[in-house]
């Protein structure tokens, strides 16, 4: 940790303090030195540079020919070019074999290397997997084909489950619950007796069936010939009632009914019912004496189907419908063994037969006759029914016997493999879904958040002091406020004209600043828990769900809030309190770039105004002036409203979060009505803009667009948030992370993950709530510094990364305004892009 | 001490460290006079393994590392491959083995691919041939073909085992039961497909010896063969160039070769195939497994043969005939023609059961091993294949790309 922090210092004075060496620098010490220190993950390689010029279209034969500072950065992600060292924020382990290729052109593989992540580095590397040696390569098809089938199994457990949406057509809550009751045990009590019942039923109904063929329990009837006991039938006539009232249930309460129809397990149960329907059809339908003996046939064949029921059961073992799903996935393996028998069971009783056909009153008549035999012999039953008994058929004999045995035992092997490794894969998916329930319960108790907040709090008190210094450096004179992170935003934002105007809103400076340390660390904990919580949130998690968690999560804060502080603040506390909160949801909620924005700065008009029509910003100045007044008393009146919010936010779910978010934005600025018109206006009119807030909307709605949605708005946010502190050194790691989630679909497993797993995954989780700070100093500052300015450089940036050239002259434009930090920025902008 | 090898390359850096900046430099990639440091753009990894050399004699492996990859190494350093100890050899042959296996492969591959090479007509009509006999997946002639083949083997076998069924032979003039003339018809048909598919085989394939010799044409001749002995011995015995008794004995000797035809099947199954080769590699497990049977099989039934004798109505009269007994009880089988009567035989049996389970049981570890090795092999060989082609062609591409742009 301490390491990486020094390099991000180191970093982060190179590109916001010092001026980035001119081409002629880098081009000399290209020249002057033979070789070139490669650091990659912290450790170090030394290579040839002609070595490198190998494969001048990779990462490294780019590195070669890159001549000015910015595709330098963009090719790797640090340099030093007094030291000659070039650093590559990646596993250092693959690298050694990456390096080798350049110097052999053999492309091998460590031995201990997962075969994903090895992919993913050559993929970062620009190296194309076809290179791989044909030794290593076996290995790595085989892992990754693997990892793909599974990753491709996952995705569809999880579209299973979000099968189970229910649409609110007709009583859709009653329906869920009937469906939960009925087809999963583990969701209540209730339900796992009626599957115990069930259980019950099924095993009753076999044992009837069985009983009902003793001769002694069956009756004759008029023709003389034996009947059902009528006990017995009752007991049927029972088991068929229950099990068909099961089905029907199931059938009303399943969400798709044609999948519901299709699936092996209810045509098993439909099968175990129609038969009895079909006898008593039967029966009834011809009483005439003439077609009574074909119907009497048929009706036994459809008595034998009733022993399908007993297959019931495995709705309710794992270990049956594994066995059913192995026997599926090798019948490949399954046909050999039937060939090698069918082959082996010719073969033997051909010649058998041959041995045995002149032997006195032999029973090997023919060879279709001597199968029978070669059969019970190789499968080592040996009835003893037939037997050879001349010598040649003996010898025959005993070496179908050993063959047998062979033939059998060697495809089994591999059968079993499957079943065993399916079987694991049952066992680790009901476990994990176990603990996925047991966090999703605990989260929604409170419990596992209070212990992140305090996780989150140990790790900032760590952070804190690089912060700040980091912070201080640029901003020297705004660090008392910079640390209030919300409040002097919306403070700013008002005030931007007026700074004392701050002090006077939030009480006195003193006041504010004996306070500030308490709020930052209550306020840095939440946005941590927000980064946190963004970078676990699994994809397959409702957006309901989190909504959920984020308003207990909010009123937590508010009590923290409460009583954290003191009476004296209280006017502060309630502004505080809200704004937080809100500040939460939304950044919460929305992880869609023009969301963030937007809520971040909801009484911003050059915000607003840059999100809409750059031709505009040129107005921005006045307007911004004129509304930050009226911004004021719009905070005042979200101070009153905000009782009333809670409440609403608490009752209604999710989709009401984002109308409140509005509705919210609207009030803060009263006055500014029709700027709130020309934001929906720009919400319509900028419809490649409004790509991503569109995703969010649709995410609160279908956590299945929201994988995407998380995955693909994220990164643009944070690629001007790292660029002012740390730049580019944690911007591919951002977009790392987000693939990272994209492919991690099991929560607990990314949690365990980012808390052991390797060196640089520690580091992510480390970085990602220091971005968040950073940011928000960042912000805070800005808006102190200049207010309009900033804002419209913070949101401009994503929107242009969104935009792409279609207002580049509007770039140029604004650049003439603040050339300090843009250079920085923009750099990492582009790659951000 | 870098003199103990004195070919390797360091030996010879160390030789040369005079100031000839010329012998340096093409020794190693970097020289630094001032600090005295020589630089090798090299696997680090691999030079740690390597210097040991200098220290202990041999070389070892670190896990990990290719070794196909550590040879390239070694090689570069001048070190000789027989100071790798015995440990990671075996390792590095296993490896080597697979190189190779995966070349073969690829090489019928590139062979198949590259198809109008061939100069003269009759060349290329003879590839066009061998194509559509032995490769079903080149294309839809070639599939139908391998489909019709199969069906005609399933065919003749069940024609081979209908006829032996009593109902369904017919009688002939001398009061003999003989096959049904329907069932001889269709048999007739399937052996001409046979004969023609063997004949073109045997005309297209490039190489006529080895064609003959391997198993797979041997099976099917074999197969052919029987039918065309016996057409020519009842032709010899209806001309009375020979005793009928002694033909119609030779004819029944002859049908049993008909079973042969079921393993014409192997050519169609991939599965067949690694069952042979599993059972040819592991021959010696097999013999393994013979041999302890052999020898529970004498021990068991010349206990039971003495233990028997004190019951009056025995079922074990010699020790040859109480072999069988033997065999069926080791085996777990147990048909109950022959069982023990007295107590101690009775035991006896029992034991017996147990060490046949245990005796089958335990050569046939390794034999189903090496099946599932060759089995996954198998898989695993047909991917890695097509992938060294791929590259093939991108790696050829990629020259004659450049050649063009040069």
């Amino acid at each position: 940790m301490e390491k990486s922090l020094a390099e991000l210092n180191k970093a982060g004075s190179r590109s916001t303090s010092s001026l980035p060496p001119e081409p002629v620098d880098i081009i000399r010490s290209k020249t002057c030195f033979r070789r070139v220190r490669l650091n990659v993950g912290g450790l170090p390689h030394e290579v040839l540079w002609r070595t490198l010029d190998r494969l001048p279209r990779t990462r490294l034969g780019k590195l070669r020919d890159c001549n000015n500072h910015e595709t330098l950065m963009e090719v790797c992600d640090d340099y030093n070019l007094e030291e000659n060292e070039y650093f590559f924020d990646r596993h250092p382990g693959a690298f050694t074999s990456i390096l080798n290729f350049y110097r052999t052109g053999k492309l091998h593989m460590m031995e201990e290397m997962c075969a994903l992540s090895f992919s993913q580095e050559l993929d970062y590397w620009g190296i194309d997997e076809i290179y791989l040696e044909s030794c290593c390569q076996a290995r790595y098809h085989q892992k990754k084909e693997q990892m793909n089938e599974e990753l491709k199994r996952e995705a569809d457990n999880l579209k299973d489950r979000e099968g189970e949406e229910f649409d609110n057509t007709c009583c859709a809550e009653k329906r869920k619950k009937l469906w939960d009751l009925l087809e999963k045990p583990s969701s209540s009590v209730a339900a796992k007796i009626l599957a115990i019942i069930s259980i019950l039923f099924i095993v009753l109904s076999t044992i009837a069936l069985s009983l009902n063929t003793l001769p002694e329990l069956q009756g004759t009837d008029e023709f003389g010939q034996s009947t059902d006991n009528p006990q017995l039938a009752h007991v049927e006539a029972v088991c068929i009632a229950w099990f068909t009232m099961e089905y029907l249930l199931r059938f009303l309460s399943s969400p798709n009914k044609w999948k519901f129809f299709k699936g092996p397990l209810n045509v098993i149960d439909l099968l175990a019912i129609l038969p009895y329907y079909i006898t008593i059809f039967l029966t009834e339908s011809n009483k005439s004496v003439l077609q009574f003996q074909n119907v009497r046939r048929v009706v036994q064949i459809f008595r034998i189907m009733r022993i399908l029921r007993i297959l019931k059961l495995a709705r309710h073992s794992t270990g049956l419908q594994s066995l059913g799903f192995t026997l599926r996935r090798s019948y490949n393996e399954l046909g050999l063994l039937i060939l090698f028998l069918a082959m082996g069971i010719m073969i033997f009783s051909s010649l058998v037969f041959f041995a045995e056909k002149d032997e006195e009153d032999t029973k090997f008549k023919s060879i279709p006759a001597s199968f029978w035999w070669a059969t019970i012999t190789m499968t080592t039953v040996g009835y003893g029914d037939i037997y050879p008994k001349t010598l040649l058929g003996k010898i025959v004999g005993g070496l179908c016997c050993i063959a047998g045995v062979l033939v059998i035992a060697l495809p089994i092997p591999i059968i079993v493999n499957n079943f065993s490794e399916f079987y694991k894969e049952q066992k680790r998916q009901e476990k994990a879904l176990k603990r996925r329930e047991a966090l999703e319960r605990a989260k929604r108790n409170g419990s596992i958040v209070s212990m992140n907040l305090k996780e989150a709090f140990a790790r900032s008190a760590e952070l804190m002091d690089v912060v700040i210094e980091k912070s201080e450096r640029p901003h020297d004179n705004h660090l008392s406020p910079s640390r209030w992170k919300w409040t002097p935003k919306r403070a700013a934002s008002e005030t931007s004209s007026n700074h004392s105007f701050n002090a006077h809103e939030l009480g006195s400076p003193s006041k504010a600043c004996a306070t500030s340390p308490q709020r930052l660390n209550v306020q840095k904990l939440e946005e941590m828990y927000n980064q946190m919580a963004k970078t676990q949130s699994q994809p397959n998690l409702n957006s309901k769900d989190r909504a959920s968690r984020v308003i207990k999560h909010r009123d937590e804060i508010e009590l923290g809030a409460i009583q954290d502080r003191g009476p004296p603040v209280l006017g502060t506390r309630e502004g505080v309190g809200d704004m937080k909160s809100l500040s939460s949801i939304d950044s919460y909620i929305s992880c869609a770039t023009d969301f963030q924005e937007n809520t971040r700065f909801p009484h911003s008009p050059a915000m607003d105004l840059s999100l809409q029509e750059s031709k505009r910003l040129s107005h921005c100045p006045v307007t911004a002036l004129s509304q930050h007044g009226s911004a004021k008393t719009g905070q005042q009146t979200t101070r009153e409203l905000e009782p009333m919010l809670t409440p609403m936010s608490v009752t209604k779910p999710s989709c009401s979060e984002n109308a409140r978010k509005f509705f919210f934005s609207g009030n803060s600025s009263k006055s500014l009505i029709p700027k709130v018109g020309c934001r929906s206006d720009g919400d319509s009119g900028r419809s490649p803009l409004s790509d991503s807030s569109v995703l969010s909307d649709h995410s609160l709605l279908s956590p299945e667009v929201s994988i995407y949605t998380t995955a693909s708005s994220r990164t643009p946010p944070k690629s001007p948030e790292s660029t002012t502190l740390a730049p580019s050194v944690f911007t591919f790691h951002d977009s790392s992370i987000n693939k990272y989630i994209d492919a991690d679909t099991d929560d607990d497993e990314h949690l365990r993950d980012i808390s052991d797993a390797s060196p640089s995954d520690r580091l992510l989780a480390g970085s990602s709530p220091k971005h968040s700070i950073n940011i928000n100093y960042q912000r805070g500052a800005n808006h102190l510094e200049a207010a309009q300015k900033m804002l419209g450089q913070n949101c401009l940036f994503p929107l242009e990364g969104i935009r792409g050239l279609a207002h580049e002259n509007h770039i140029s434009h604004e650049m003439t305004h603040r050339p300090k930090v843009e250079r920085g920025r923009q750099n990492t902008l582009d790659k951000g892009l | 001490m870098l003199n103990r090898y004195p070919e390797s390359r360091l030996a010879e850096l160390a030789n040369c460290s005079t100031d000839n900046d010329e012998v340096i430099s093409s020794l190693c990639d970097d020289f630094d006079p001032n600090r005295k440091e020589f630089y090798f753009d090299r696997d680090p990894d691999a030079f740690k393994c390597i210097i040991d050399v200098y220290y202990f004699d041999e070389v070892h492996i670190k896990n990990g590392i290719c070794p196909i990859c550590f040879i390239k190494e070694m090689e570069f350093w001048k070190i000789d491959q027989c100071v790798l100890d015995e440990c990671c050899k075996s390792y590095l042959s296993e490896k080597e083995e697979e190189l190779t296996e995966i070349s073969n492969k690829v090489k019928v591959i590139l062979e198949d691919l590259e198809v109008e090479r061939c100069i003269t007509r009759s060349q290329r009509c003879q590839r066009f041939l061998w194509r559509l006999m032995e490769k079903p997946e080149s294309s839809l002639p070639a599939r139908v073909i391998a489909i019709a083949s199969f069906l005609s083997i399933l065919i003749s076998a069940v024609v081979m085992c209908v006829g032996t069924i009593p109902e369904v032979q017919v009688t002939d003039a001398e009061g003999k039961l003989v096959e049904h003339p329907t069932l001889e018809a269709i048999e007739t048909a399937c052996m001409m497909w046979f004969t023609t598919e063997y004949l073109l085989r045997l005309a297209s394939s490039p190489n006529k010896l080895h064609f003959a010799l391997s198993l797979m044409n041997v099976i099917d001749f074999m197969a052919i063969i029987p039918f065309y002995v016996v057409l020519s011995l009842t032709y010899l015995g209806t001309t009375s160039m020979m005793e009928l008794a002694n033909v119609q004995q030779a004819v029944q000797a002859l049908r049993i070769m008909r079973i042969a035809r079921i393993f014409k099947l192997a050519r169609h199954s991939s599965g067949l195939q690694t069952l042979t080769y599993a059972l040819k590699r592991s021959l010696k497990e097999l013999g393994l497994l013979l041999m302890y049977m052999s020898v529970g099989i004498f021990v068991f039934s010349a206990l039971a043969y003495t233990m028997e004798q004190s019951h009056p109505e025995t079922l074990f009269r010699s020790i040859p005939q109480s072999f069988w007994w033997a065999i069926i009880t080791m085996t777990t089988v147990g048909y109950g023609d022959i069982y023990p009567k007295t107590t101690l035989g009775k035991c006896n049996a029992a034991v017996s059961f147990l060490c046949g389970v245990i005796a089958i049981a335990l050569p046939i570890h390794p034999i189903i091993n090496n099946f599932v090795v060759f089995y996954n092999k198998q898989k695993v060989l047909e991917t890695t294949a097509k992938h060294q082609v791929e590259l093939m062609e991108l790696k050829s591409g990629r020259d004659m790309r450049r050649k063009s742009r040069n």
